[in-house]
């Protein structure tokens, strides 16, 4: 008896000092990439900005019947280039070479439904993004739940997926300053999981990305109550090559340009998205 | 290690409320199933034939198909059909059923390690066969039952991990949340690995303790 109780400590301190070995270590290595002064003249010298994509996302882009990119990113891009007064050159490629690309200097800039992520901002320069993240409040199909604003949701049982922006709104928006009890909030691995649990009864809300949501809540007969952007953090950019400070100031002023005149709204509506 | 150190003092509250709905869940389930199991095991061995097939039936169904497409069942499917279950229950019932099978399946076994010539002088001494195996046959199968239903405890220790997946916080669902709250799944995995071997130690110890307490010298299985 006493042999196997000392054999179960020994075992626990291993497996306890082995997963202390395994925290990971916080690496805060940036890529210095020399300055590269002058590509907006150099762009604006060629008459073109050469922008690759990944053409299998959409509504964002994808290639239509006939070989064309079409998509919100693509209109809003050609859009860019209409008031830089440059051609818009667009390469596809694999999303996952899109960075490499921008950074050997294959092309000007990236437009791919791309989320300025502190990882990516090491790697490359981001621009103001032009469409927020936006979140979806979702209910039942006769839910007579009314929610106006994000804080509405307040004192409802609510689900999310675990891990998600929205899971982490929940916590901090809702359940940290009281206005939801921790008991009412659950955590779910799959959003459709959760729709199933609101179909049913068992929760009145889920919290969740927007786009998918429309999806989502035609197939299972649920309600869209509110789209919002105010319970998400951060949206899409369009990359440039690290330390091109004269392209991002361009490319800003022409985003911020294009938010204000309502042309990014109208481009977004033609494309089906909320 | 300092690292290390901060982020058990984090993670530890979560993983300690989590335990506590691992253990209810175990704890309710494993009682569900002896309930369950005790009259099945019985069932199946003193039974009539039709209703050893029955039984037979629930058993295989149970042990042959996954214990997550059961609770998804429970919990997702039976709403469907107008019942509409609250996690703590679908959990509840869903492990005890499973549980039920494999204590079942586990009595069994040892009922028939008991030797039929017991139940035979029963009956003819004139006892019922319900009397024989209420007073002879069942005091030594539940003796002798006790380590494979020790394995049965363990089990479900573990096999409670699956009720995450109904947005159960047990340990194992406060493990995932904390693991993307802190972006650091690997570490935190271990550490919940250790919360489920120090569960499972001390129920493996306190169980031995009960085989010990129980014992009576000469029956074991082998010597049947």
């Amino acid at each position: 008896m006493k042999k196997q109780v000392v054999a179960y400590l020994l075992l626990v301190v291993a497996l306890l000092a082995l997963s202390a070995c395994t925290t990971v270590q916080p690496t805060g290595q940036s890529a210095d990439a020399p300055a590269e002064g002058g590509l907006l003249a150099e762009i604006q010298a060629a008459g073109k900005l050469v922008v690759g994509t990944s053409a299998d996302y959409a509504p964002y882009e994808s290639i239509d019947a006939d070989g064309n990119f079409v998509g919100f990113d693509m209109d809003l891009i050609r859009a860019v280039g209409e008031k830089l007064g440059v051609e818009v050159e667009i390469q596809d490629m694999p999303f996952d070479s899109l960075i490499a690309s921008v950074q050997e200097g294959k092309i000007d800039a990236v437009i791919a439904a791309m989320q300025a992520t502190a990882e990516r901002d090491q790697q490359v320069d981001f621009t103001i993004p032009y469409r927020m993240t936006k979140d979806a409040f979702v209910g039942a199909g006769d839910s007579t739940l009314v929610i106006e604003k994000p804080e509405d949701a307040a004192g409802i049982s609510i689900g999310a997926q675990t891990g998600t922006v929205q899971e982490g709104w929940i916590q901090t928006a809702l359940v940290d300053t009281g206005l939801t009890a921790a008991d009412q909030v659950f955590s779910y691995e799959r959003a459709d999981q959760a729709a199933l649990d609101v179909a049913n009864g068992r929760i009145q809300l889920l919290l969740m990305d927007a786009e998918p949501s429309i999806a989502l809540a035609d197939e299972t007969g649920l309600k869209i109550l509110l789209i919002t952007e105010l319970t998400a953090e951060g949206g899409k950019s369009i990359a440039i090559p690290d330390g091109a400070s004269d392209l991002k100031a361009e490319l800003d002023r022409i985003i911020q340009e294009l938010l204000d005149d309502g042309t990014v709204q109208q481009i977004q509506e033609a494309n089906g998205l909320p | 290690m300092q690292d290390f150190l901060e982020l058990l003092r984090n993670v530890v509250p979560s993983l300690l409320q989590g335990a506590v709905i691992t253990l209810q869940i175990a704890g309710v389930s494993l009682l569900l199933g002896g309930a369950i199991g005790l009259p099945l095991g019985i069932g199946r061995v003193y039974g009539p034939p039709w209703l050893q097939r029955v039984l037979g039936a629930y058993i295989t169904l149970f042990q042959g198909t996954p214990l997550l497409i059961q609770l998804f069942l429970v919990y997702y499917g039976l709403p469907d059909l107008g019942l509409t279950l609250g996690r703590l229950t679908a959990a509840y019932i869903t492990l005890g059923l499973n549980s039920g099978a494999y204590q079942a399946e586990y009595l069994r076994g040892a009922l028939q390690s008991v030797s039929e010539g017991q139940m035979t002088a029963a009956r003819a001494i004139g006892m019922s066969k319900a009397q024989a195996i209420r007073s002879i046959i069942l005091p030594q199968a539940l003796r002798l039952v006790l380590p494979a239903w020790s394995n049965e405890a363990i089990a479900m220790l573990k096999n409670t991990a699956v009720v995450f997946a109904i947005a159960i916080l047990d340990m194992m669902g406060q493990a995932k949340a904390l693991a993307s709250d802190y972006f650091a799944p690997i570490p935190i995995y271990m550490i919940v690995a250790v919360f489920y071997i120090v569960l499972v130690g001390v129920a493996y110890l306190l169980l031995r303790q009960v085989e010990r307490r129980v014992q009576i010298p000469g029956l074991t299985s082998e010597a049947e």
